[in-house]
């Protein structure tokens, strides 16, 4: 199998003017291109305005990509020199986010700086904040296969047939672990976003 | 929904899934709104299980890159293709970049050809023997031919040795060995002045063993090492 089948088929549709294929790349990738650029960017609203800028690029960019390394590998290469130019620009520009370092010591407080400069922040943050315990007490209930199957995807990276190996089982069986497992994750991540504060509903 | 589309989906997020299958699913993933708000919820969920701490998690910014992109024109399939030309490769092309190479080379040989043939050039001997080779070098080309003719071969025209002859121009030549004695090797220089000589039309009359320099050649520059 192709590591990188579907993401193919999704950037051929793009490719050929269907933007909408292209929202499900980034619903996809934001969160590993913000973590990304924030390698180099430690506050996290300048983060996702460098990897929306990243993705944009990466947009206008797209006729010349030919599927030779991987997309994501693609994308990862745009945002690290996003990332890169912004921080140039911003050491050059004379206003500076008025950040006292002295009172930075620790990431915790430098990203809670970082977060109470974006002005939909608290919204953001009690949402955020309500996905993750909701997911983390899905996976908490999740029974033994299917956690153990989801955890090795999305922590370890592992591929279906890796997984196989490891828990003893046919490749069918992890396809079906891992969906199961997401479908009862996602049965109560719906409420949550269902609940008044999710806009992931407002794509497309 | 369907069980068995969202069994897809789950296994399309993971690049898991059959490539004609993805192609039908990602068509009907850019259209279906539902699907996509699930696509997007499995990637929040892989999120969370990673820990990515400092991501907010709400979706707001895949919602503002769609509204930039939203006033982007779409892309169209043209504008892929040149650069998908210009790195296609064909077969034919070595074949052909060689046969021009080939062609090029072919019409400057013929074209040196004709520049040396006709008018200011003479046949040289390449290798100069003593004795009766200086003697056959002295009669013209054609003579041996009008010899034979009109007498048989007898002991008092020996036969040209039949020997590489090498086409140069008499001028340039002359030229050469006069910038290049300044420079080469005693020994090689020698070489080359004998042959010279031998081939001007000037020196053909000089007796054999003569170390006289031909006419329209420095003395000085000409010597003859022993």
């Amino acid at each position: 199998m192709s590591a990188d089948v579907s993401d193919l088929s999704l950037v051929r549709r793009v490719q050929r003017g269907d933007k909408g294929a292209f929202d499900a790349l980034v619903l996809k990738y934001q969160h590993k291109l913000v973590k990304l650029v924030m390698r180099y960017v430690r506050n996290p609203a300048e983060a996702e305005d460098i990897a929306q800028e990243a993705f944009i690029k990466a947009y206008r960019a797209l006729p010349q990509f030919r599927g030779d390394s991987a997309f994501y590998t693609w994308l990862y290469r745009i945002a690290i020199n996003t990332a890169k130019n912004a921080v140039v620009s911003r050491d050059r520009s004379p206003i500076e986010y008025n950040v006292d370092r002295n009172s930075m010591d620790t990431d915790e407080s430098y990203d809670m700086q970082g977060r109470l400069k974006d002005s939909e922040t608290p919204e953001g943050l009690v949402l955020t904040d309500e996905i993750r315990s909701t997911v983390n007490a899905a996976i908490d209930a999740l029974p033994e296969d299917l956690r153990t199957a989801i955890v090795l995807r999305e922590l370890e990276g592992l591929s279906y047939e890796e997984i196989a190996a490891s828990m003893a089982c046919p490749v069918g069986t992890v396809r079906s672990r891992i969906f199961r497992a997401r479908e009862a994750i996602d049965r109560r991540l719906r409420e949550v976003f269902e609940g008044g504060l999710g806009r992931a509903e407002e794509l497309g | 929904m369907n069980e068995e589309l969202d069994s897809q989906l789950s296994a399309m997020f993971d690049n898991e899934l059959p490539p004609a299958e993805c192609e039908l699913l990602a068509r009907r993933l850019s259209r279906d709104a539902d699907l996509k708000a699930r696509w997007g919820r499995y990637a929040v969920i892989g999120a969370v299980i990673r820990a990515e701490r400092g991501v907010t998690l709400d979706g707001a910014m895949a919602g503002r890159v769609s509204a930039a992109l939203s006033l982007e024109p779409p892309l169209s399939p043209e504008a892929a293709k040149p650069a998908r030309r210009a790195l296609q490769y064909h077969w034919w092309q070595p074949i052909a970049g060689a046969g021009l190479a080939a062609g090029v080379a072919a019409v400057s040989i013929l074209w040196l050809r004709s520049q040396a043939l006709p008018g200011g050039s003479h046949v040289v001997a390449r290798t100069m023997v003593a004795g009766t080779s200086t003697l056959a070098a002295r009669i013209p080309t054609s003579a041996p031919q009008n010899v034979s003719a009109s007498a048989p071969d007898s002991f008092v025209v020996p036969p040209v040795p039949q020997r590489p002859m090498m086409v140069v121009p008499a001028t340039e030549l002359a030229d050469y060995v006069v910038a290049h004695s300044a420079f080469s090797w005693p020994v090689s220089r020698g070489n080359l002045l004998s042959a010279l000589m031998v081939s001007e039309p000037g020196t053909s009359s000089t007796p054999a063993g003569s170390e006289q320099p031909a006419p329209g050649v420095q003395g000085n520059a000409i010597q003859n090492p022993k």
